[in-house]
């Protein structure tokens, strides 16, 4: 290193490439883009304290997040985890049926008008 | 509520919804979405494109061919199942792949317009025009900026009459939350006015004026001359 260079400190973010932590994959294995707003959660398959033996700790640890229902938008911020990176790792977890998706609509499809009234009612509301 | 299957191991189904704030650099996006909600970080990695090579300083990183996006978004909860995500979209055009993937479902978007500099907004009324993405305008009314008549600021911006254009102050959380109800109840008037076809019937200001040629703007792009207020 030139001796110029200044140490990194935590701002400068992880120093590991964001995509090691996911073997290198930037898509997710079943091929569908969870959207940032879609609700997941640990499914009760979740057996004993071996049960996660296989799984790396970021994936653990986004398990551990997902005990109550879940964004994806929660989950990467909360690990401070890249938006692509979560998408790949909470995938793994959907493949393996440890997540489950919660959605209360399809990703992309809009609100229904049932559902606006009632957020209009939680607004006014607050 | 809408029909979220429970497997079980979750309560109540939690139902979650996305509202994009726009508007140009500085003119309160992160305030009006701090005003209200707790503000978390977001980072993504993103795949660097063509659009940012000359603008993102590669020296010495030859090889990068990533480029880290870092943004803020708030989380509202409205009782026990109710959670509103503000999105404050990132600003620069070379982000624009967000504004896709933020705008994917959306429940509709807020332009915050910031009157000393009303061409930043132009991007952003012209996106969500395309997109057909209901929205509003909201006048952040900043301390020492000439206050306008919102008539005048809707005129400038060349609005459909049917978008709301509503004065604000970013700050307050009374005046953001009339923001927000502002915004629910146009989509809601512009779903009952059209019917079903919401989407179809909201084009319907496309045909006010030409359509522009793809790749450019019909109103001036930002830093372009202002238009004349008042």
């Amino acid at each position: 290193m030139p001796a110029g260079d200044k140490w990194v400190d935590r701002n400068a973010g992880p120093v590991v490439r964001p995509y090691a932590l996911t073997g290198g994959r930037t898509r997710p294995a079943s091929g569908t883009v969870l959207d940032l707003i879609t609700v997941i959660v640990a499914s009760s398959l979740v057996l004993g304290p071996d049960d996660s033996l296989g799984l790396s700790p970021e994936h653990r640890r986004i398990l551990g997040l997902c005990r109550g229902p879940a964004t994806v938008a929660d989950v990467a911020s909360t690990t401070a985890l890249p938006l692509g990176v979560v998408r790949v790792l909470v995938a793994d977890l959907i493949g393996q049926g440890r997540v489950t998706v919660l959605a209360a609509r399809p990703a992309g499809e809009e609100p229904s008008t049932a559902m606006l009234k009632e957020v209009l009612n939680g607004l006014r509301a607050l | 509520m809408g029909s979220a299957p429970s497997d079980g191991s979750a309560g109540v189904p939690l139902a979650a919804f996305k509202v994009l704030v726009a508007g140009g650099f500085g003119a309160g996006k992160t305030t009006l979405v701090g005003a209200i909600s707790e503000v978390r970080p977001l980072h993504t990695e993103e795949a660097l494109t063509r659009a940012s090579v000359g603008t993102d300083d590669l020296t010495g990183v030859g090889n990068k061919t990533t480029t880290t996006v870092a943004m803020d978004f708030g989380r509202l909860t409205m009782g026990t199942h109710l959670v509103l995500y503000l999105f404050g979209t990132p600003g620069q055009e070379r982000f624009w792949f967000m504004w896709d993937e933020l705008s994917f479902g959306a429940l509709g978007a807020v332009v915050l317009a910031d009157t000393r500099r009303l061409g930043d907004c132009f991007p952003s009324v012209d996106y969500f025009e395309k997109r057909q993405l209901p929205f509003i305008v909201a006048i952040n009314c900043f301390d020492g900026a000439p206050h306008y008549d919102p008539e005048d600021v809707r005129i400038a911006l060349d609005l459909d009459p049917r978008v709301p254009a509503v004065l604000c102050d970013a700050r307050h959380r009374d005046s953001v939350k009339q923001v927000l109800i502002t915004l629910v109840e146009h989509v809601l008037a512009s779903r009952i006015k059209n019917g079903a076809g919401a989407a179809a019937a909201r084009s319907g200001s496309q045909a006010l004026r030409p359509k522009p040629p793809k790749g450019s703007h019909a109103r001036p792009k930002s830093g372009a001359p202002q238009p004349e207020l008042g």
